[in-house]
């Protein structure tokens, strides 16, 4: 379902591409298939249609910018649009602090109450748990098992009905922790008893944070609980958790919208490790099913680091290791190479297939075997016999066989840009190409 | 129970009502009677037979054909409803596409009142997408015992609870329950289910944490068999469909314990993602019926809807609050009644 949404979203996108002013109708149906693909990620409907407002008008209003075409422009308002929505600064500072977890049952709260102390454990400060869970069968034994694997001290006490007591017999108890993370019970926000409950823990721990923990597949409901637990403490930062799943989480832009914070962390997975810091592009574009936006965006930067690429020399023929070095450097600050080509308005020009195949992964040992290399050798690469060979890899804690491999790619990017100026068919071609290249257009 | 969505339906109900009188005022201009004449025919005065029966031919008897463009403001306005009511897009256009079809192009007379024919779209749409409840009382007297439930769904919509919850309701139901406490991964698990057994005065079969679960629930159905108890309730610990292992897993348990009824558990206030991961389980694992739970969070009902649509299986209960007597049966016509407030 996903996968048709964001077609139809880069569809339409295409259809943008070749035009040379903004197309209204061509706007009109790209907002149209933004907002389905937004929807179906749950994100709040009052919020999907105020930002395809902002986008339309955007779009049509704003001049457009030199040195990008009409896609560009309107995929980086639709980024820029976005990343406002989700990026709000939620601070996280390593000092002395109370964090007071809240959220619905089932959301996630404890798994994640011990994340966060791992979290700071490894930050090296010292981390205290307390337990304010009175209701859940096990809820105690839960969190105590996890804070023991991690050597984090818990305190709590299942015998006690009363989270207000044990609250304050924890804050003695842990009082020489750093960082004191109080587990609360889930509760949402049509239960006064409990919501009043909330109220008295954050007073009574002077919490500097009170973070709201949020399901990645939370629907619309978000915004509204999201409210209520605002308005009962004032929330200052929100997790996404279940985020290895296949929800989208959008629900948790709703209650950023609606408690003004930002997103602290983002659970993925069901070990202890499994937490990561909020990165606004990632989520964007897998809210959309999409890519990597912020490359597309930054492309008119990625066309001044193309430039720091010797394009003289390579259009001579002349394309040394050090000229591919600089290349994988900078593609790898911009993703995978076919996503860059395919980005880049290079027409239906073809390149072989081999030269896409190489990851990331291997793209980063490449340039720790080049790393090892003298300048002479980066120079001129026939140089490097198997004796060369072998001290490269040994240098680079690798296998003779990774070096040969790193050279036939690069005759064969070598073979392929001499195929271009070939085919090109004389200079001025050429360097069409070459500025095309650096999508200067 | 749901009264949130009852409101918007009750809104969207009247919006289409009214572009649908909207559209046949329009065509009928030149009868300033026909307002009357809607309300009461039977009122038309019979001081003057001949214009009352002028008024029964062009009026009453008239057939109106409702038009596409009569009523999309409304149906789009009803779109938006839906998806804020957490109904999930693909669900929600066929939903719309499911009203459209059963509004235009009907001939109505104008005698008859645009509400029924809009109320009747809406309860034939909704109760085609909410299908047959289950009765599980009913379901365990027609088979052999011990019936064997197995719960699945993803981490933390509730199965530990639900089974705890299904096992009071079954014991007050005069079954006799056992509960296999298959969540031997999630720390705390075992503890939960066996707090909950306690004081529910059921027994529990359990090993210890990391165990196989298909062992544990293997050893709960020999338990069954040897106390000749009606039912086991095999809790399982959350898992993702996007976990292979975890799926394979669970199909292991399938294939070792052979339940009668895969139950799969889930929350009323998911979003779009329920579809997803309802469409998965079922296609893994199988499911024979929902649950969800935390109904009483959410007003509005929409995973109800979305879920039942999109694995076609019946519900069998809703958990609404944290007691456990806090669960109750599904009867979709009931619900549709309730949702489109008991005026068809």
């Amino acid at each position: 379902m996903m996968d048709s949404l964001s077609g139809s979203l880069k569809d339409a996108l295409k259809k943008l591409a070749g035009k040379a002013v903004v197309d209204r109708a061509a706007v009109d149906e790209l907002v149209k298939n933004l907002q389905r693909a937004l929807l179906s990620a749950d994100v709040n409907v009052k919020l999907v249609m105020d930002l395809s407002k902002a986008i339309r008008t955007r779009s049509l209003d704003e001049e457009l910018p030199k040195n990008t075409n009409v896609r560009e422009h309107v995929l980086r308002i639709v980024y820029q649009e976005l990343v406002r929505l989700v990026y709000a600064s939620a601070d996280l500072k390593l000092e002395p602090q109370v964090i007071l977890m809240a959220g619905l049952q089932g959301s996630g709260k404890t798994t994640t109450t011990a994340k966060i102390a791992r979290y700071f454990q490894k930050k090296g400060m010292k981390v205290g748990v307390i337990c304010a869970d009175t209701f859940r069968p096990g809820a105690y034994d839960q969190l105590s098992t996890l804070c023991a694997k991690i050597n984090v001290p818990c305190f709590g006490n299942p015998k006690v009905t009363d989270a207000r007591q044990i609250v304050r017999e924890g804050l003695v108890a842990v009082k020489d922790q750093e960082v004191i993370i109080v587990d609360t019970q889930g509760r949402h926000a049509l239960e006064p008893d409990l919501i009043q409950e909330i109220i008295d823990l954050n007073a009574l721990t002077k919490a500097s944070h009170r973070w709201l923990v949020i399901d990645a597949a939370l629907g619309q409901q978000a915004s509204e609980q999201a409210k209520r637990f605002h308005e009962a403490i004032g929330i200052d930062g929100v997790i996404i958790t279940k985020m290895d799943g296949t929800a989208k989480g959008g629900g948790a832009l709703s209650a950023v919208a609606e408690t003004k914070s930002g997103i602290v962390f983002i659970g993925a997975g069901e070990t202890i490790e499994d937490l990561e810091r909020f990165d606004a592009n990632g989520f964007i574009s897998r809210l959309l099913g999409m890519g990597d936006l912020q490359a597309l965006v930054e492309k008119v930067q990625e066309a001044q680091m193309a430039d720091e690429v010797d394009m003289e020399a390579m259009m001579k023929g002349h394309f040394t290791l050090r000229d591919m070095y600089k290349q994988l450097e900078a593609l790898n600050k911009m993703g995978p190479l076919k996503q860059i080509m395919s980005m880049l308005p290079m027409g239906n020009m073809q390149l072989p297939e081999g030269v896409y195949d190489v990851t990331s992964t291997k793209m980063a040992r490449y340039r720790i075997l080049m790393d090892s290399m003298s300048p002479k050798e980066l120079d001129d690469p026939s140089l490097i016999n198997s004796s060369r060979m072998q001290r490269i890899a040994r240098g680079a804690g690798g296998t003779p066989e990774e070096v040969r491999e790193l050279l036939k790619y690069y005759k064969m990017m070598h073979k392929t840009l001499k195929g271009l100026r070939g085919s090109g068919g004389g200079k001025f071609n050429m360097q069409r190409l070459m500025k095309r290249f650096s999508g200067m257009q | 129970m749901f009264s949130g969505l009852r409101e918007r339906l009750q809104s969207a109900r009247d919006r289409l009502g009214a572009s649908i009188g909207a559209a046949a005022a329009a065509s009928q201009p030149q009868e300033p009677e026909k307002p009357a004449a809607l309300e009461k025919e039977g009122e038309v005065p019979a001081k003057n037979p001949t214009l009352a029966d002028k008024v029964r031919i062009l009026i009453i008897d008239r057939e109106l054909v409702v038009s596409e463009k009569d009523i999309a403001d409304a149906l789009s306005e009803l779109e938006m409803t839906l998806l804020e009511s957490d109904v999930a897009l693909p669900v929600t256009d066929a939903l719309i596409a499911d009203i459209r079809a059963g509004l235009v192009g009907k001939h109505r007379k104008i005698g008859e009142s645009v509400d029924s024919l809009v109320v009747r779209s809406l309860k034939s749409a909704l109760l085609k997408v909410l299908g047959q409840g289950f009765d599980l009382p009913a379901y365990i007297r027609s088979h052999e015992r011990p019936v064997k439930i197995l719960f699945t769904g993803v981490n933390g919509t509730g199965k530990t609870t639900t089974v705890a919850k299904i096992g009071a309701y079954l014991k007050k139901e005069g079954f006799s329950v056992v509960i296999g406490a298959g969540d031997t991964f999630r720390a705390g698990a075992i503890e939960q289910i066996g707090v909950h057994a306690e004081r529910l005065g059921i027994k529990v079969i359990e090993h210890q944490t990391g165990a196989d679960p298909s062992a544990v629930l293997f050893d709960t159905v020999q338990y069954a068999i040897a106390h000749k108890t009606d039912v086991v309730l095999a809790d399982t610990a959350g898992r993702f469909h996007t976990k292979a292992n975890l799926m394979s897993q669970l199909e292991k348990i399938r294939r070792v314990m052979k339940p009668d009824l895969i139950v799969y558990v889930d929350e009323a206030v998911a979003g779009n993602d329920a579809v997803v991961r309802a469409a998965e389980f079922d296609k893994t694992v199988g499911a024979d019926a929902i649950v969800l739970t935390k109904a009483d969070m959410d007003s509005r009902g929409g995973a109800a809807i979305s879920i039942a649509h999109t694995i076609g299986k019946p519900l069998l209960f809703l958990g609404t609050g944290q007691a456990y007597e806090d669960i109750m049966p599904f009867e979709p016509g009931t619900v549709v009644e309730e949702l489109l407030g008991g005026a068809a």
